[in-house]
């Protein structure tokens, strides 16, 4: 899962991006207006926490161009302006959640993972796949209720398949969601997380769709 | 008309005029008309006697003759009121001419009562008559042609006086008459102009009530010269209110963005700080962002005391707040029920309203099961804008509050249920806003089971 982090208050920046990447996400961060409005539009985020008070451009306006270029990622914005003008005018500019300052790294952690769940149609805190079981509140998973111990790259390769399951996910796809913006992309490490899964997860639950990806699902293999 | 009214003072100071000027226009008038008829009767008196004497000369020392009677015929009529008598002074015996109007009775002398002539040698006397009415006097003293040492004659006339008292109280009646119709008539114009002068001021009040009333933002209309400065006066005043109170609501925003994000810093490091200092240094930022946002909720409150009123439609606050919290909640598959006239309107700031509705709403939806019905009414439509209500009913079907509890819900702080996400400052600032409209905010079982929360406002 790939998060964006638009706030340009530095240690709230820093705070946010820890929080975020402690919870398994691979998390971008811009500092002001133009750049986070940028990324957003290039880059295909899961989610995006976008502060209402930027320099350069304000929170409002990068969402509205967003929108208006059909980004239709989660985003929850962020602001000290908590009266209810303030939140109508966010949602519908287009913001899914409203978080007002100050507020507890735990809720809005829930709150991202809510907009992650409803992005990808899941309405419980817990994905199930077969004997799969993944926590999203606790970043842990567990296979007939045992749990398995996974690196944060396994964490993150394994939580988008489970979040997208039954779905087939294209290995550019998860490149472009599981890793920072500047990290080196190499679509052949997918292969090797997906070989390593595929040790520590029973049976043949990730299946290769020949020439266009991979795919969670429990029903046996078609073809 | 109330005494102390520009109305009042305008229409005394006029009729006070009125009622000083005309009596005396008419006392002055009555006696110039009252004396011009009296010398005139007094030159016919005068002119009579003057031809009576020189008529009834004899000729050498031959005695008077009673004159030819041509000058008025009321002379030859007993007891007419108009008579003549010519009666030798020095001689009591000698002949008396006398008109035959007169008859036997005769008539009294001015110079016999002492009264000294006039510059032309007449003698004027009011005296009764033989029929006891007042007559006009005049007598002269003459010898009639004869040498100036012999026997002296006096020669009266006397004109009826009743006659000339009757034209001049006639005269007076009509005098009278007139005067009193044209006083009455300058006071209807002085109701008139005073009305018609004070117009404008009505049409000031009229509109300063609209302002209050929050039909009109500022006094509208041509106002004459005089009021016109007033006029542009009071309607920069009215903008410099709402211009002060846009800044100090701006500004109130700017700190609330500048302290909130380093208390979420402050917070943040603080959760992360496993030694002993983390856990107070949380719990004073906790405390230091609950002062912010009460006096922050304050100084709103406050930047709006004395304003004059504002009106907000109800209907368009309602579906923006229904549509965000709807989607807020939208993996709970919440359905907000409105029910609201379309004319409602709240006599107050919209971000009040929205202050107070967005945070009873987003209580219910974060514990209503499926439903959250809001249902608005207004009490005693008819008659005059003025202690007109709002009543704003916002209900779940969650698992409600206990009677118990639900007397100490909405203090400040409060949070019955630690596990959903809050501040326990919603109802607190909910109840608190409600005040300073002077209305109320109060906690029952809704009719679903659930908590019913119900806001009684002004309404416009």
């Amino acid at each position: 899962m790939r998060a964006l982090v638009v706030e340009d208050d530095e240690d709230l920046n820093r705070q946010l991006v820890a929080a975020l990447s402690d919870s398994g996400y691979a998390v971008d961060s811009a500092v002001d207006g133009e750049e986070g409005y940028f990324l957003g539009d290039t880059e295909p985020y899961d989610v995006v926490i976008l502060d209402i008070g930027l320099p350069k451009m304000d929170g409002i306006s990068v969402l509205e161009q967003w929108r208006r270029a059909d980004r239709k990622m989660p985003v929850i914005i962020l602001t000290a302006r908590d009266r209810w003008s303030d939140k109508v005018a966010g949602m519908d500019a287009g913001a899914d959640d409203y978080l007002a300052k100050p507020f507890h790294m735990e809720e809005l952690l829930a709150r991202v993972r809510a907009q992650v769940r409803r992005a990808t149609g899941h309405a419980k805190s817990e994905i199930e796949c077969g004997a799969l079981r993944l926590d999203t509140k606790s970043a842990r998973v567990t296979c007939d209720g045992q749990p398995i111990k996974l690196t944060s790259h396994e964490y993150r390769l394994l939580a988008y398949l489970m979040h997208h399951n039954g779905r087939v996910v294209s290995r550019t796809e998860l490149v472009e969601h599981l890793y920072e913006q500047d990290f080196d992309r190499d679509s052949n490490t997918i292969e090797v997380f997906i070989g390593r899964l595929r040790k520590k997860i029973p049976g043949d639950l990730i299946q290769t769709v020949r020439g266009l990806g991979y795919r969670l699902s429990e029903e046996p293999e078609q073809g | 008309m109330r005494f102390n009214s520009l109305a009042f003072r305008l229409f005394a100071t006029a009729a006070a005029w009125t009622l000083v000027v005309l009596p005396l226009a008419g006392i002055i008038i009555y006696r110039l008309y009252r004396d011009d008829v009296q010398a005139s009767f007094d030159g016919q008196l005068q002119k009579l006697v003057n031809a009576i004497t020189v008529d009834s000369m004899g000729a050498g020392d031959a005695p008077p003759t009673a004159p030819a009677n041509l000058y008025e015929p009321l002379f030859e009529i007993t007891h007419s009121g108009w008579y003549w008598q010519i009666k030798p002074l020095d001689d009591p015996s000698g002949l008396r001419l006398v008109s035959p109007s007169l008859a036997t009775a005769s008539l009294p002398s001015p110079a016999a009562r002492g009264i000294t002539p006039d510059s032309s040698g007449a003698r004027w006397m009011d005296v009764f008559g033989p029929k006891r009415e007042p007559l006009r006097v005049v007598e002269v003293i003459d010898s009639l042609g004869h040498e100036p040492d012999k026997p002296r004659f006096s020669i009266i006339v006397a004109g009826p006086l009743d006659w000339l008292e009757h034209l001049i109280s006639n005269f007076r009646n009509r005098l009278t008459i007139a005067l009193a119709l044209a006083g009455l008539g300058l006071l209807a114009v002085t109701v008139f102009q005073v009305r018609f002068g004070l117009l404008p001021l009505r049409q000031i009040e009229g509109g300063l009530s609209a302002i209050r009333s929050g039909d009109a933002t500022k006094l509208e209309g041509e106002l004459p010269a005089e009021i016109e400065p007033l006029q542009s006066e009071l309607n920069a005043l009215i903008h410099s209110n709402q211009e002060i109170i846009e800044r100090a609501r701006t500004q109130v925003g700017n700190l609330a963005h500048a302290l909130k994000t380093p208390l979420a810093v402050i917070t943040n490091e603080a959760r992360d700080d496993k030694s002993g200092i983390g856990a107070k240094v949380e719990q004073q930022a906790h405390i230091m962002t609950d002062s912010i946002n009460h006096y922050l909720d304050r100084a709103r409150m406050a930047a709006r005391v004395g304003v004059i009123g504002r009106v907000t439609p109800v209907p368009p606050v309602l579906s923006p707040l229904v549509r965000t919290l709807e989607r807020i909640h939208k993996d709970k598959g919440i359905e907000i029920d409105v029910e609201c006239p379309p004319d409602a309107r709240f006599q107050g700031e919209r971000q009040d309203l929205e202050e107070m509705l967005g945070n009873l709403l987003d209580n219910a939806c974060k514990w209503a099961d499926q439903r959250v019905t809001l249902k608005v009414e207004v009490s005693g439509t008819t008659g005059r804008a003025k202690g007109r209500r709002l009543k704003i009913t916002v209900a779940d079907d969650g698992p409600g509050v206990s009677t118990e509890l639900r007397g100490r819900l909405g203090k400040r702080g409060l949070r019955l249920d630690e596990t959903k996400p809050g501040s326990g400052l919603g109802l607190s600032i909910v109840s608190d806003l409600a005040q300073s409209y002077r209305g109320s905010c109060k906690l029952a079982r809704g009719p679903e089971g659930g908590l019913s929360a119900s806001l009684e406002l002004p309404a416009a």
